[in-house]
This record gives structure tokens, C-alpha cells and sequence, in this order.
């Protein structure tokens, strides 16, 4: 009775293991499938398409997962056959530069232009306002000729 | 300096409206990729024999007298059987030797369809999972890369072989390769 309720109990641990085991690395694939592209319907990632070339893809990604094989690891096995194309989300890297910045670049432009156009409205504005003393006077005495 | 800022929007506009037009008139597709291993020595295959044709490994297409083709080709595959008649004409007619790689079919179907069309293959090496396929960057049946005599990988077509494909694109590069 002991040695079978030990049993049972190591084998409810075990199975618990397994099944996390399990989980983790179908959470890693599941993961891998969202962020890697499919080639033939190539606005799709593996996840959502169900193209043959997909699932011998995600074939693959479950095999080498269960290897032990990291994301990065596998990321690069695939990058190596297929391009960069085939990662969704593009690397940080010198020839994707322009790709990652540009927006912010674009961004500090428009503020400059925007911030030199203001400028230079205000500073006409203001010339207009202020007159000089000899102008004051000037006006001061076609307003009073009018006046009178 | 004024008169500067108030091209801006023009310049950009022409700017863009040239990207686009080179795009418009060269016409490339932008979903057909470039190889990555392009100018590079072809990755190892393992591929199992179709009975009656010779068998190939990446040893035979090293050190060759002249460039070769390797061809993924598939009985099911409708633009397979449309680009048939040209690779046959590119082994009779321009003793081109062509490696054919079957990609993921059935042997009876691909035996039959040699036998109905003709054999436009110097040898053939069947990929039965597609997985060797997916070694080469392989990712639609049919396409064809265009190796040199060391087996350096020079081109990748997408697609079927037609006429103009053949005589614009693969004879003129295996003839500057020769």
C-alpha cells in the first residue's frame, strides 16, 4: 500500500512536470509561429496561414524547440534559408536604421519647420507693433491733423 | 530662403513620384525573393533515389564543365507541367545538364509524368517532406536556381520557366557563366 500510494505520488508529480514542460515549449512555439512570416501568403504569420509551406515550417520550429534549440537559435536557422523577410517584426539592426527612426526623424522636422514658421510669423507681428519714436510722432500728427 | 520652403512639398512629390515610377517600370514582383544564398556554395542535400533515374548529391554539381540548373519540380504542381516543355528544350536543345529536385510527391505520379512528357532531368533526387527544399530557401514549386562550375548558387527564378523567361534571363546568365 505504501510503495504504491510513493508510486502515485511521483507519478502525479511527474506528470505535472511533463505537462508544464509541455506548456512552456508550446508556448514558445506558439510565440515563434505569431512572429515568423509565411512565405506564400506573406502578410500572414505561420499562425494564421495554413499554407503546406507553413506547417512544414511550423513543423520544423517544433522540432527544434524540442531539440532544445532557443528562439534565437531557430530565428536564425530560418533567417539563414529565407532572409529577414521572414521575420515580422524587423531586427535592430544598421541597415534597418532608417526604418526604426525615420519616423522620429521625420517627427523633429515637423516640429523644426513648424517651430520656424511660428517664429517668423511672431517676429513680423511684432515688427509691426512696435514703431520707432520718430514714426510715433509722425503718426501722432496725422492722427491729430484728422482729429482737427 | 522663403521661396526655398514653399518648393518642399513639390520636391518631395517628385521624389516619390520617381520611386514609384522606377518600381512601375521595372515591374519586379515585390513578393518574389531574392535568394539569400546567392553567391554562395549550395547547402548539403539528402535526398533519396527515384528508380530508374540517376540519383545526385551536392558532390556531382562541384567542379562541373559548365553551369547547371536545379530544378524543384512537383507532379501536382500545374506551372511545373507548364514549364516542362522548356526544360526540355534547355537539355535537347542547349545540353544544359538540369538536377531535378521532386518536392514532396508521390513517386508513381512523378515516374508518370516523366514518362508521359519526357525527361528534361540529367539526374533526380526526391525530397519526400519538402524539408531539404526548405535548406535551399525554397518556398513555392516550381523554382529554379542557376548554379555555377563550383556550385556557387548565381541566380534564383520563382515560377515557371516560360519562352521569354528562358531566353532573357536563364540562357544569358549560364552563357556568361560558361
Amino acid at each position: 500500500m505504501m510503495i504504491v500510494s510513493i508510486f502515485f505520488i511521483f507519478f502525479i508529480l511527474f506528470s505535472v512536470f511533463a505537462e508544464n514542460s509541455i506548456n512552456e515549449k508550446n508556448k514558445i512555439a506558439h510565440e515563434l509561429y505569431e512572429e515568423l512570416r509565411c512565405l506564400v501568403c506573406q502578410n500572414q504569420s505561420l499562425l494564421e496561414s495554413n499554407a503546406p509551406l507553413a506547417l512544414d515550417l511550423k513543423k520544423i520550429v517544433l522540432d527544434k524547440i524540442n531539440q532544445g534549440d532557443s528562439k534565437e537559435d531557430i530565428k536564425l536557422f530560418l533567417v539563414d534559408r529565407y532572409g529577414e523577410f521572414i521575420l515580422l517584426k524587423p531586427t535592430y539592426s544598421l541597415q534597418n536604421i532608417l526604418l526604426w527612426f525615420g519616423p522620429i526623424l521625420f517627427l523633429f522636422i515637423g516640429i523644426f519647420i513648424t517651430f520656424r514658421f511660428f517664429k517668423r510669423q511672431s517676429k513680423n507681428t511684432e515688427e509691426e507693433i512696435i514703431l520707432s519714436k520718430a514714426e510715433e510722432n509722425k503718426l501722432k500728427k496725422i492722427i491729430d491733423n484728422n482729429i482737427s | 530662403m522663403k521661396k526655398l520652403y514653399a518648393y518642399i512639398p513639390l520636391i518631395v512629390f517628385l521624389i516619390l513620384a520617381l520611386i514609384f515610377a522606377r518600381q512601375l517600370i521595372l515591374g519586379k514582383d515585390p513578393s518574389v525573393l531574392p535568394s539569400v544564398l546567392l553567391n554562395e556554395k549550395i547547402p548539403n542535400l539528402n535526398l533519396e533515389k527515384l528508380e530508374g533515374y540517376k540519383l545526385f548529391s551536392v558532390k556531382n554539381l562541384i567542379s562541373v564543365e559548365s553551369p547547371t540548373l536545379i530544378n524543384i519540380w512537383s507532379s501536382w504542381c500545374a506551372p511545373c507541367l507548364v514549364e516542362h516543355e522548356f526544360l526540355l528544350k534547355m537539355s535537347k536543345e542547349h545540353s544544359i545538364k538540369i538536377f531535378g529536385i521532386n518536392y514532396k510527391d508521390k513517386k508513381e505520379d512523378a515516374l508518370k509524368i516523366l514518362d508521359l512528357n519526357g525527361n528534361p532531368f540529367y539526374a533526380i533526387g526526391i525530397d519526400k517532406d519538402g524539408s531539404e527544399s526548405i535548406n535551399l530557401g525554397v518556398y513555392g514549386v516550381p523554382e529554379t536556381f542557376i548554379l555555377d562550375r563550383h556550385a556557387n548558387i548565381k541566380y534564383r527564378h520563382v515560377g515557371p520557366i516560360l519562352e521569354y523567361d528562358m531566353q532573357n534571363i536563364i540562357l544569358p546568365i549560364l552563357s556568361k557563366l560558361k
